[in-house]
């Protein structure tokens, strides 16, 4: 999108300098036209007063030689030569000025048959002053009268008038030309800079366009931010909470495993303090622990003891078909100060007295726990 | 100013247990093994409460207990123990001496609670209320 409107507007702005660059193209290439037009006119009214030069000198050198003829005065003599000297010079000039130029090959015609006719004049009246200056004035009118000079000069003046005719005619249509270039080039001139506008006007609502768009993508990724921003703070805080829940658990393990550890071995502490024998047995009678006292007393160390019944160490003097310990124990009863015989490690038997306390587990007895004590005075008798 | 705790017990499991539990809870927390240095400690900061096991290196808790109450009778003490008494005997006896007593065998947040409601909270203040709260 982004890259799409930028492509757009630097391709807006190509076509605004093409058609720039064609406009000012256009506009110095009109400019050379008219230049060129401007010095086509110049020369073209230069011509037109190189035909008027050689109309008027032709009068007056016409006028002059007539005097002359009349007078025979000298200076109007001169006065004629000059102004035909100035005739054939402005004539000299126009066909120089019309022969370069081939789309002035008529007008350059109508030169050479103007020195044609000219020359045909001139020729005429230096015949007429030949004829004045030999046989007076009688005979200038006659020869005068033989060759009607009017002819040539109304021929002259027809030609004369046709090149200015047409160098007007020229003149008009290059004007209206000019006139018609003046106005497509205003109009391209107008078209281009309209065409500018509109395309700036496009590129500008391009660019506004994109800046809009570009503000709503930042809002909208501002927004995400602070939604991810939210997100990733709530998921902090309940990795917090986890993270403080796991913790208070394991200290909560911890301290419940330390609290039993303690207890436990306060527990053991206060049994193995105790100067009696202490069994703990299970309901098939097998021993599970002992204190140190038995070990101290009987000299059976405890993994000797272990797993094995209870009678190996404890004998009881009279058993029935059930032994009085199971009995107690099915019963859930105690025993109190009860006989019974130890048997030591080494065989000798000790009278001893032994109490049974049932465990309980809930309501169902479990076990017992059976604590001897050698009857003082009691020899230990060896087997 | 966070509430000071000091904890004398001879066993350093549990104190590094209850030491860490308190301040994370936001509680400032001293600890002592030895009678000695628990006295040290009260003389030179004094606690906000107490707490103390029964069984401690060279004296008992109840030795303790009477000193601190001699020196400071408003602060308030807890006895922490893993020591069996007679549950009959302990509000007779035991508690005619400390403000509290609680086994070792209750769990953290059961003695949390129960210093909640001796001393309140870690810090004055609603933040810190409901920061403990969040925790229990």
């Amino acid at each position: 999108m982004k890259e799409n409107i930028e492509k757009r507007v630097v391709g807006l702005f190509f076509l605004m300098l093409a058609i720039l660059t064609y406009v000012a193209w256009f506009a110095v290439d009109t400019i050379k036209k008219s230049r060129n037009k401007s010095d086509w006119v110049r020369h073209t009214y230069e011509v037109i007063g190189q035909a008027k030069e050689v109309s008027i000198s032709l009068g007056a050198g016409d006028a002059e030689m007539r005097a002359y003829l009349l007078t025979g005065d000298a200076r109007n003599q001169l006065g004629y030569r000059t102004k035909y000297a100035a005739m054939v010079n402005a004539l000299d000039v126009g066909s120089r000025e019309t022969q370069r130029d081939i789309s002035e090959r008529d007008q350059y015609q109508k030169f050479l048959t103007l020195t044609n006719l000219i020359g045909k004049h001139i020729a005429f009246t230096r015949s007429l002053v030949q004829a004045r200056q030999q046989g007076g004035l009688d005979a200038a009118r006659q020869l005068e009268l033989a060759n009607p000079e009017g002819e040539s000069t109304a021929e002259i003046n027809a030609v004369m008038n046709d090149l200015e005719r047409r160098a007007n005619d020229l003149l008009q249509q290059n004007d209206s030309e000019a006139r018609t270039e003046a106005i497509l080039t205003r109009q391209i001139v107008y078209s281009g800079v309209i065409a500018n506008f509109v395309l700036l006007v496009f590129a500008a609502y391009l660019i506004k366009d994109d800046i809009k768009a570009r503000r709503i993508a930042a809002t909208a990724l501002e927004e995400a931010n602070a939604h991810l921003e939210a997100k990733v703070q709530e998921r902090t805080a309940e990795l917090v909470k986890s993270n403080q829940a796991l913790k208070k658990e394991n200290l909560e393990r911890r301290w419940s495993y330390q609290a039993l550890d303690h207890q436990f071995r306060y527990n053991q502490l206060i049994v193995n303090a105790v100067t009696e024998m202490v069994f703990v047995i299970s309901k098939a009678l097998n021993i599970s622990r002992t204190n140190p006292s038995v070990t101290h007393l009987s000299q059976w160390e405890p993994q000797e003891l272990i797993s094995q019944s209870i009678e190996r160490v404890l004998q009881l003097p009279s058993v029935g078909p059930t032994h009085p310990l199971l009995a107690a124990l099915n019963e859930g009863r105690e025993l109190q100060d009860q006989p019974g015989t130890m048997i030591t490690k080494s065989g000798a038997k000790v009278s001893v007295r032994f109490n049974l306390v049932p465990l309980r587990d809930a309501d169902k007895v479990v076990g017992g726990v059976v604590t001897v004590r050698i009857v003082p005075g009691t020899p230990a008798v060896n087997a | 100013m966070k509430k000071h705790i000091l904890s004398v017990d001879d066993e350093q499991e549990i104190r590094e247990l209850l030491q860490e539990t308190l301040t994370m809870r936001g509680y400032r927390v001293s600890t002592a093994a030895e009678p000695i240095e628990a006295r040290r400690i009260a003389k030179n900061d004094r606690p906000d409460l107490i707490i103390l096991d029964f069984q401690i290196e060279e004296s008992d808790g109840f030795v303790l207990i009477d000193e601190f109450r001699k020196l400071y009778p408003d602060i308030p003490l807890m006895l922490l123990t893993g020591a069996v008494f007679g549950k009959g005997a302990v509000r007779e006896v035991i508690e005619t001496k400390v403000n509290s007593y609680l086994d070792k065998t209750a769990s953290l947040s059961q003695i949390l609670d129960e210093i909640h409601r001796l001393i309140g909270d870690p810090e004055p203040g609603a933040s810190a209320n409901t920061a403990f709260r969040s925790l229990r």
